[in-house]
């Protein structure tokens, strides 16, 4: 007899083989996706870690006439310099004091506006 | 025997693994820092102290509370501001309510505030913890707490935002300080949410 058959023949045996088979097939999808739900985690905590400075020299724009306090000029030094605008920037606010001069179109913090 | 004997073994082994399996899958979800969103904090809605001024909504349907250090600044013409700047100029703190302008929802808040500052002045978000079925001061609201860099001069803010459904009307909140300070400020801008009234 061969190696092959004595295989096959032990398979026929012991049918609670597909069971343990089976049972490592589901480790294996649950293990699968416990990695790829982790990493799309930690990759939406990371979102894009600014690597260089921006393409626009905000840093010195002038304040809004109206926003006394909003000079991004002098906020707090970021500990990473920002990218460059992402791919998918709609941004229909101009940015670099533009459009409202919002703090938020100057470096400040984001208000609360519905993007209007 | 020994044969029947490693039959009866194989519901066993594939038990074992199945286990092991199941194991593995709690230990990976418990994990701290795995998981994009933590816990949003119990807001305890609360009037605020009696030294703390207020900012009423030009269209009257919220009443905006800070502390004394901050001072209201100009912003769009139906929202009011208030912030504390540093000597230079810099953001420590800043409150800010907007009435609901445009397709805000509760039940996707956290999603849409997110979308918002990715494609406005942000070149980056992530969420920090979010949450449905906030209790505030006059309604329910949904509230998330995130970090962003913006795009102009690349400062790391944190902030919490929340939007608020009121009898009659909607509106958002926003708590933000710069990252590197967000510990010391947190507390006081969350005193500040949970003093948000609505109407």
């Amino acid at each position: 007899m061969t190696k092959s058959a004595a295989t096959a023949k032990a398979l026929k045996r012991r049918p609670q083989g597909l069971v343990v088979l089976a049972a490592a097939g589901a480790a294996t999808i649950v293990l699968a996706a416990c990695g790829s739900t982790a990493s799309a985690g930690s990759s939406h905590q990371q979102s894009h870690p600014p690597t260089h400075a921006p393409a626009t020299a905000p840093a010195h724009s002038p304040a809004p006439t109206h926003a006394p306090t909003t000079a991004p000029a002098h906020s707090p030094a970021p500990t990473h310099a920002p990218t460059t605008a992402p791919a998918h920037s709609a941004n229909p606010i101009p940015q670099g004091n533009g459009g409202d001069s919002d703090a938020d179109n100057n470096g400040g913090p984001s208000d609360g506006d519905g993007n209007i | 025997m020994t044969d029947r004997i490693a039959r009866r073994g194989w519901p066993a082994l594939a038990a074992v693994a199945a286990l092991a399996a199941v194991a593995v899958t709690v230990i990976v979800f418990a994990v701290p820092g795995r998981s994009p969103s933590g816990a949003f904090p119990v807001l305890h809605p609360a009037a605020a102290p009696a030294s703390w001024p207020h900012l009423r909504l030009p269209n009257g349907t919220a009443v905006l509370s800070y502390p004394p250090s901050l001072r209201p600044i100009a912003g769009d013409t139906d929202a009011v501001s208030a912030a504390r700047l540093s000597p230079g100029g810099g953001f420590q703190l800043y409150l800010n309510a907007t009435p609901r302008q445009g397709a805000e929802r509760l039940q996707d808040w956290a999603a849409f505030r997110l979308r918002l500052l990715r494609t406005d002045d942000a070149v980056s978000a992530h969420e920090i913890s979010a949450a449905q079925g906030v209790t505030f001061r006059g309604g329910t609201g949904s509230c998330l707490i995130d970090g962003y860099v913006t795009r102009i001069g690349g400062h790391h803010y944190d902030e919490i935002a929340c939007l608020v459904q009121g009898q009659t009307s909607a509106s958002v909140i926003i708590a933000a300080a710069p990252a590197a300070q967000w510990a010391q400020a947190r507390p006081q801008l969350l005193q500040a949410v949970a003093a948000y009234l609505v109407r």
